[in-house]
């Protein structure tokens, strides 16, 4: 038995999109002013909770202690897990911090 | 900070959010490092920039901002039109596939014809919104109309009379895959008239591919979950090993008719002549291989397999052929609930078993920490101290299905996140009315499949 090769249809169709559509719903956000430098100011090192990133700061911090002993800082864990907003921890920031770093995702 | 393995999905993100975060990246994984390797990643370089990591830290605190990042703009999405450029059936195909707009199996092409044929299985108006979606938290949502639904409906080679189920999946607004690093797995199953009105299956092999409606519905959640919920692979998607059960989120209907116990969803507070879908999440299910009646009854059986899982959320779904309902119902649990309760009071695990779990710890331990209780006082016990992690016999479920030919079950780590109504969804008759042929056929199966039961001796 000898089988015909198909060929394809040359036919135009149309179709729709499967896609949902974007809610534009996104609002752009500058990012905070810059320091002229970290000497003698106070820097918040942030744990969002993944594994191994409490550790990981640990060494950051350190690192800051012996090369910039003139930044002082402060490692703390975000309170609630990775996943949730905390606008309380956002004041006291704002409120105590000159610089803040955020990790480690992932 | 982000990992290195999360940078591409870290810069995408903080674009999608109109922001120029500027991020470093030290090398990935962290958890489970020893302590050297860590200060050798402090003093050592990020390997995506290749810049020295600790001094990068400190420029991207001092280094003046960019323009950009005094006025950035978010990477919106432009809207969509309708219609796709004409093409022909094969690259159109192409264009599916190459898109990610499919799981990768073959598809039916949506045209105009085939959409408004699926928008016959539903009353509701084409433009209709019905929700947003998307797989991970930090995403913008995508919207989708019923027409959008019906699309997706085509290409997985639904009928009409599949769509209010699959709408009222959509109007969940919840996908099948949940974008996490661990993998998340659905379930999914009907309950009420409509399994029967539309040939679900709920008896012999209902978790496997022999019935249309079970098929096409959950791969429908799928497909919708690809192009309404926005998921693409390594941009909003980043489960590490996948989980298979995304291919069909484990759907199917309960034995209503063959349970001892009252059906799901009436149990959740709807009547029994409501249809609807409940949605669950979790990782795994395990089968069991039964419990021998004369050393082990099947509620001790069950706390040995319960072991198996993290007891992350103190969530359990067992998933049960209508014989174990039987079983247990003649050992004494003559409601599910009274199951639920004997299974979360008499397991325990140790301590160290519950916080060793990479997962429960980044995610619970937060809470602990903060003095939720019992966390909060199990985190102060030695290793060894016994706990019983499943404080809510609320978060226990049951639900029965299967044909019977094995008193078997599987225990599953889903959570149920909730029960939606399909009835909102169905045409004005109250059901597509479908092929005959097909109906007779069905029937003439489900006649046979009775009367092996009874046959069998076996009955409720």
């Amino acid at each position: 038995m000898v089988l015909k090769k198909a060929t394809p249809s040359t036919s135009l169709c149309t179709v729709l999109d499967p896609r949902g559509q974007p809610t534009l719903v996104v609002k752009p956000l500058p990012l905070a002013p810059r320091l002229d430098t970290l000497e003698g100011k106070t820097l918040y090192v942030v744990d969002v909770g993944f594994g191994g990133g409490w550790e990981f700061l640990e060494e950051a911090v350190d690192w800051f202690s012996r090369h910039m002993p003139g930044v002082k800082t402060v490692l703390q864990h975000k309170k609630g897990n990775m996943f949730v907003d905390e606008p309380e921890m956002w004041s006291e920031l704002k409120q105590n911090a000159d610089a803040v770093i955020f990790g480690v995702g992932g | 900070m982000a990992s290195a393995r999360f940078a591409e999905f870290a810069a995408q993100d903080a674009q999608n959010h109109g922001m120029k975060l500027r991020f470093t990246h030290p090398p990935y994984p962290l958890v489970g490092r020893p302590r050297e390797v860590l200060r050798k990643y402090v003093e050592g370089n990020d390997p995506v920039s290749g810049r020295p990591l600790m001094p990068q830290v400190v420029d991207a605190l001092i280094r003046p901002l960019t323009e950009d990042e005094k006025h950035p703009k978010a990477a919106r999405g432009k809207p969509r039109p309708r219609l796709l450029q004409p093409d022909t059936e094969e690259n159109l195909h192409r264009l599916f596939l190459e898109n990610g707009w499919t799981d990768g199996a073959p598809i039916v092409l949506p045209t105009e014809e085939r959409v408004a044929h699926m928008l016959t299985g539903t009353a509701a108006d084409p433009n209709q919104v019905v929700g947003q979606m998307t797989v991970t938290i930090h995403q913008e949502r995508l919207e989708y109309t019923v027409e959008k639904v019906a699309v997706n409906a085509v290409m997985v080679g639904a009928g009409p009379e599949h769509l209010p189920v699959i709408l009222a999946l959509a109007a969940s607004q919840e996908t099948s895959m949940p974008s996490s690093t661990t993998s998340f797995g659905r379930m999914a199953f009907v309950n009420g008239p409509i399994r029967e009105e539309i040939g679900m299956n709920s008896g012999l092999g209902a978790l496997s591919p022999f019935n249309h409606a079970n098929t096409v519905i959950g791969r429908a959640w799928t497909m919708m979950t690809l192009n309404l919920g926005d998921a693409r692979l390594n941009e909003t998607f980043m489960g590490s090993t996948g989980n298979n059960m995304n291919y069909n989120n484990m759907m199917f209907a309960e034995n209503e008719e063959r349970s001892v116990w009252e059906p799901f969803h009436v149990r959740k507070g709807f009547r029994k002549e409501e249809s609807t879908v409940s949605i669950f999440q979790g990782w795994s299910a395990i089968n069991s291989m039964g419990a021998a009646g004369c050393c082990r009854p099947a509620q001790e059986e069950m706390l040995i397999m319960m072991q198996a899982f993290p007891c992350l959320r103190g969530a359990l779904t067992l998933v049960m052929d209508p014989l174990v309902s039987k079983h247990l119902k003649e050992q004494g649990f003559d409601t599910p609930e009274k199951l639920s309760r004997y299974l979360c009071e008499n397991f325990t695990m140790t301590a160290g078993q519950f916080w060793g779990s990479d997962v429960v710890y980044s995610l619970v331990e937060p809470g602990a920490r903060n003095g939720i209780e019992p966390y909060a006082s199990w985190l102060k016990l030695p290793k060894d101290a016994r706990i019983a992690p499943y404080t809510s016999p609320d978060n226990i479920n049951m639900v029965v299905v299967g044909g019977e030919t094995q008193a078997l079950w599987l225990t599953t780590d889903m959570w149920h996140v909730k029960t939606v109504s399909i009835d909102p969804w169905r045409p004005k008759s109250g059901v597509y009315k479908e092929d005959e042929k097909a109906a007779r056929r069905r029937q003439a199966r489900q006649k046979r499949h009775a009367a092996a039961l009874t046959a069998s001796g076996y009955d409720i």
